[in-house]
């Protein structure tokens, strides 16, 4: 997939690209709305990152401007004004998501591919891990048929964990996927411990989970070979 | 305590009390002074015309034979009489005074005039008296019309006073309600208030300029809130994102990623920070929609399961018992839910294992009452002072969060006009109470 991040900070517009390259991506940046205009018309992009507060252009604007010329990109606003009306106002004009800054790039790619199984229609695929079955249809995880009870939250960070499998996740990034931000002041409590130590409890009535490692000092990983 | 009209209407009427009052204290002395130079100058004009008469038509008619020496002659209500008398008397007599005199049987009090003359040798007194109960009569009769016409004035002036003082402080009044009852200078009605009083005028003209000044600057605070916080997210993002970045790197040494992972943690803190102090400027700003409704009950139901994780591994048991529900109108869900779970919260770190949370929901009068106690170390009345100041909660409770959760929950109720009342007891617990507009 190929993805246009328009951003006019630099040094996080570069911050994003070699994230979103690592994970396979092929990216293109500008950092000016009439830039971006230029290259929306001509090329076609998968994605659009999108940052509203662009010096020289409103970046709804831009969204308007595509979609009258019948370009179907899918657009996720980028935006540190974070206000409910700026938020409607994105969606309303045809952006896809919407992500307020600062965010974690591993959100940002789960968004991207919640965005991409949505509007290009791909399957979701049920995901192994050792006799487990995540059936992300039904959001429900699976033991040899029997499913496993988890509440929504558990469900939620176990499936967060599996998509952004092999890959350290802190306690924040984790609290922040499942919770957004508007309970700012309760990162640093054991939320997290807590609620992974429930989903262990519950699945090792069925098997043992040795793939949920606890990284000491930083937070949690699902390691799967693929 | 009073109004300023009635208090003016008071003093008014105070000092014509005492005003009237020192007057009626001289007043009988008055009167009783003019009217006995009134009667003694009526005894004097009967003395001049007993005499023109004598000289008249001599003193013979008046000595007749069957009285003797003597002359005398009252009124039928005895309130006036003459006599005439030959007398030896050493010297003149002209005098007046007060005498009782014996007239058929009935002692009365007269005031009388003496006064003595010779007429062919012989020595006569003449002696014209007036009753002193008719005097005191016209005496009454003037006190009585004097206490009447005082009091009609001091009535009629003081409510023309009260009436005149209202009319006159009505901008004042108007001033006042202006004023009354203004939680943000934005909404002070800003035309100013018709009168021809300059005091007044100013007044108001002052009141204007203050309160467009004061807007102004909360105007700027919160612009300069939301841009300081804008302009920060930028390069916490920035960071962010670097940092992140590194931590997924493969191969990275663990101590190093320690490292990094700590540096997060205090970036996540600055982020919180910054992003819980947008939300209290926009809250006060008002710039959150309040366009929901939605079940109290279900909305404690959905945080109590959310919260109930949390409890259960500190062990602490959360009890809860919804007497009645409400719907709350007008209100914005996620920052209700925010209010509400960020107190539940604190009632979990602020607890002791085994200890209990409770929460209550029930309709009291026209308010509906959500409380939430719990059996925690509860708070001194000094730290209660500034619960809900921002970063004061820090000092006192370690490691729980920046402190601004409080502060925060705070804002979120004042937007939708909650009142939050905090009841706390060292060692015992605290319990926090919502009360909320609305019947169920």
């Amino acid at each position: 997939m190929n993805i246009l991040i328009v951003e006019d900070e630099k040094s996080l517009s570069n911050e994003i690209v070699s994230f979103l390259r690592s994970e396979g991506y092929l990216c293109e940046q500008v950092f000016s709305g009439e830039e971006a205009s230029e290259k929306i018309a001509i090329n076609l992009y998968d994605f659009i990152l999108l940052d509203l507060g662009l010096p020289d252009y409103n970046g709804l604007d831009l969204i308007t401007e595509a979609r009258k010329m019948g370009i179907e990109t899918a657009f996720i606003i980028i935006t540190a004004r974070g206000a409910v009306e700026d938020k409607v106002k994105g969606l309303d004009m045809g952006a896809d998501d919407y992500l307020a800054k600062p965010f974690a790039l591993v959100e940002l790619s789960s968004r991207i591919q919640a965005v991409a199984r949505r509007k290009f229609k791909i399957p979701n695929q049920d995901i192994n891990i050792g006799d487990f079955v995540i059936e992300l249809q039904c959001r429900i995880i699976t033991f040899e048929g029997k499913e496993v009870l988890l509440t929504k939250k558990e469900y939620d960070l176990l499936q967060y964990l599996v998509i952004n499998r092999n890959k350290v996740l802190t306690r924040y990034q984790l609290y922040e996927h499942i919770w957004g931000n508007i309970l700012d002041d309760q990162y640093d409590s054991n939320f997290i411990d807590v609620h992974i130590k429930n989903v262990r409890k519950k699945m090792n009535e069925f098997a043992p989970t040795p793939w949920i490692e606890t990284v000491r000092g930083i937070g949690y990983r699902v390691r799967l070979e693929q | 305590m009073a109004r300023l009209r009635v208090k003016l209407a008071l003093f008014n009427l105070l000092s014509k009390i005492v005003f009237t009052g020192l007057f009626l204290i001289f007043m009988p002395y008055l009167v009783e002074r003019i009217n006995l130079i009134q009667e003694d100058n009526n005894l004097i004009q009967k003395r001049e015309q007993v005499l023109s008469l004598i000289s008249k038509i001599g003193i013979e008619p008046f000595m007749s034979s069957d009285s003797g020496n003597v002359f005398g002659n009252y009124n039928i209500f005895k309130e006036e009489f003459t006599s005439l008398e030959r007398v030896n008397l050493e010297k003149d007599e002209n005098f007046i005074e007060i005498t009782s005199r014996l007239i058929e049987g009935d002692k009365i009090t007269f005031r009388v005039l003496n006064y003595s003359f010779k007429v062919d040798g012989n020595m006569y007194l003449l002696e014209v008296g007036r009753s002193l109960t008719s005097i005191n009569q016209t005496e009454k009769n003037i006190k009585k019309v004097i206490w009447l016409f005082l009091v009609l004035i001091i009535l009629i002036t003081f409510l023309t006073d009260l009436y005149y003082t209202g009319w006159l402080l009505r901008p004042l009044n108007k001033i006042t309600k202006k004023l009354k009852g203004i939680s943000d200078p934005s909404i002070f009605d800003k035309l100013p208030v018709r009168t021809t009083t300059t005091d007044f005028m100013q007044l108001d003209s002052t009141l204007i300029e203050l309160m467009v000044h004061i807007d102004d600057l909360f105007q700027k605070e919160k612009e300069i809130t939301v841009n300081i916080s804008h302009e920060l997210l930028t390069p916490i993002s920035v960071i962010r994102g670097n940092l992140e970045n590194l931590l997924l790197m493969k191969d990275i040494e663990p101590t190093i990623a320690e490292k990094i992972e700590e540096s997060l943690k205090m970036l996540y803190r600055l982020q919180s920070l910054v992003n819980s102090l947008l939300l209290i400027a926009r809250l006060e700003s008002r710039q959150y929609l309040r366009e929901e409704s939605f079940s109290v009950n279900e909305l404690l139901s959905e945080i109590i399961s959310e919260i109930y994780p949390i409890a259960e591994d500190a062990g602490i048991f959360i009890k809860y018992d919804f007497a009645q529900d409400l719907t709350f109108t007008r209100a914005n869900k996620p920052l209700v839910f925010s209010m509400f779970y960020n107190v539940m919260n604190n009632a979990v770190k602020n607890n002791k294992a085994g200890g209990n949370i409770t929460i209550k929901s029930f309709q009291s009068g026209k308010k509906f009452i959500v409380t939430i106690t719990d059996t925690g170390r509860g708070m001194s009345m000094a730290h209660m002072s500034n619960l809900f100041s921002r970063f004061k909660t820090r000092v006192e409770y370690e490691g729980a969060g920046t402190g601004i959760g409080l502060a925060i929950a705070k804002s979120i109720a004042d937007f939708h006009g909650i009142e939050i009342l905090v009841e706390s007891e060292v060692n015992k617990g605290t319990s926090f109470s919502f009360r909320l507009s609305g019947n169920s």
